[in-house]
């Protein structure tokens, strides 16, 4: 278990960590909102630039394990630029649905223009929605994937009650997100690079070593792999596991509606 | 919880199909073939790896390569590695099927279509080239490249002709097959004698001892 589990945005105070700042529970949502303002434009660069182009094949792996076929309907929160939502639009064909989520308007005004550019129209909706609070009907989803949104939620706890409330029995929830590597070796390497080299990268490239650097943080202060397995029982969700990628630098955990 | 990092495995899979898509798309006269067998759905476990991947063709010009599939397969083949480079390289692949250790669970026309239809792809070069090269660069270039590979493809059966030839006439270090098949035959005769022999051999003992056993 790392410091998140003491340090977790869920506890009982109105404080909440912001990369590696505690900062007023209500204040959260709009500092992330302007990282993400900011890096929007250049958002699909940014996950090239931290994982080195491997954000690729972690999705990749994600939608094999969504299993989506024809005719269903997925909701992705915090869709950002909507690759993942233009790869499902495929998979379900146009008997299904793909909803768009993410808090950012900034966010999913690029999404939504990508989605077009792909010929991604006709089976997908684009949505403007809080994780913590799903504006969609109860078991109306049959599958919900969020990657690389979670750890910019304040309370996570009830963005997983609300996820539970809208799948369908028997649906399944895919969180990718990165988290705690399981060699020490292969820990501080990436430290290194998270903390030295991508901010720099950031300056460089995006003239924004500030939002970079809260990125770094912000995965430092996510909870680690067991942590956010027990969450997500705590929840509800049955038959939860997880699959570590690329040496437990991300993690994709998959758990089912009961 | 997975043995194999999921990554590397989608990298692998991701360059593979990539490059099988590309070549399909310079293929265009087995497009047709292929189409056939669009929606199948095939599971490999590759035991010496302890690796399972699945390829699903989705259209006549796609082939989608899986490390995690939960529809249900059409045809599902298990072996090492060796025994699906012997397939996937035979003239014969029916035959290679029955003698391998490969085993098969559904339907086996499909993953022979699939074989034979890989097999016999034909890559037209030409029109990539000239797209890049101009119609006279690219249709010179395309046309050396189909001479190469028809050469290559001579020199190869001469090869392997020349190769068998001498190995069997010349040096005699090899068996001709038919004597071979003739020994193997033999020697399962001879292997099924012994049993036998044994079989009565345990008999007679039973009896024996029946017979010794005070009343």
């Amino acid at each position: 278990m790392n410091d998140e589990a003491t340090s977790n945005a869920d506890r009982d105070d109105d404080t909440t960590d912001f990369g590696f700042t505690r900062v007023d529970r209500e204040a959260k949502a709009g500092m992330v909102r302007g990282v993400f303002d900011s890096v929007a434009s250049r958002y699909d660069l940014m996950n090239d630039l931290m994982s080195g182009g491997v954000h690729r094949l972690w999705k990749r792996y994600t939608i094999e394990l969504s299993a989506a076929r024809p005719g269903q309907t997925i909701l992705d929160i915090a869709g950002g630029t909507g690759d993942l939502a233009a790869r499902f639009s495929r998979l379900v064909g146009p008997e299904g649905q793909v909803i768009l989520a993410d808090i950012n308007a900034a966010m999913l005004e690029v999404g939504r223009d990508r989605l077009i550019d792909k010929g991604a129209t006709g089976n997908v909706e684009v949505v403007q929605a809080d994780a913590q609070a799903l504006p969609f009907k109860d078991n109306s989803v049959d599958c919900i994937t969020i990657a690389f949104g979670l750890r910019n939620v304040t309370d996570k706890a009830l963005a997983f009650r609300s996820m539970l409330r809208v799948l369908r029995p028997g649906g399944r929830l895919l969180v990718l997100e990165f988290s705690k590597p399981t060699s020490a070796v292969l820990g501080k390497v990436y430290d290194q690079y998270s903390f030295q080299i991508l901010p720099a990268m950031g300056r460089l490239i995006a003239q924004d070593a500030d939002s970079y650097r809260y990125l770094a943080e912000s995965i430092r202060k996510h909870p680690d792999q067991e942590t956010l397995l027990g969450m997500m029982e705590d929840a509800g969700f049955g038959e939860c596991r997880y699959h570590n990628m690329t040496g437990g630098i991300v993690a994709l955990h998959q758990g089912f509606k009961p | 919880m997975t043995q194999h990092d999921p990554a590397l495995l989608s990298a692998a899979l991701a360059g593979a199909e990539q490059a099988l898509n590309q070549a399909i798309a310079l293929a265009p006269h087995s497009h047709q073939e292929l189409d056939s067998v669009s929606g199948t759905l095939l599971g490999i476990e590759i035991t010496t790896l302890d690796l399972n991947v699945y390829i699903e063709m989705v259209a006549g010009t796609e082939v989608r390569l899986l490390a995690h599939c939960e529809r249900e397969t059409d045809a599902f083949v298990r072996g090492t590695l060796e025994d699906f480079a012997a397939l996937a390289t035979t003239d014969d692949p029916a035959a290679t099927l029955i003698n391998s250790d490969i085993a098969l669970e559904g339907s086996s026309a499909s993953l022979i279509t699939l074989q034979q239809v890989i097999a016999g792809m034909e890559i037209d070069w030409e029109a990539p080239l000239v797209e890049l090269l101009g119609d006279v660069a690219g249709h010179q270039i395309a046309e050396g490249l189909r001479r190469f590979f028809r050469w290559g493809e001579g020199a190869r059966a001469s090869l392997k002709r020349q190769v068998s030839e001498y190995l069997l006439e010349e040096g005699r270090l090899t068996p001709p097959k038919a004597e071979l098949e003739h020994f193997y035959d033999a020697v399962q005769s001879v292997a099924m004698r012994v049993e036998r022999a044994q079989s009565q051999v345990e008999k007679l003992l039973a009896k024996a001892a029946a017979r010794q056993t005070p009343q």
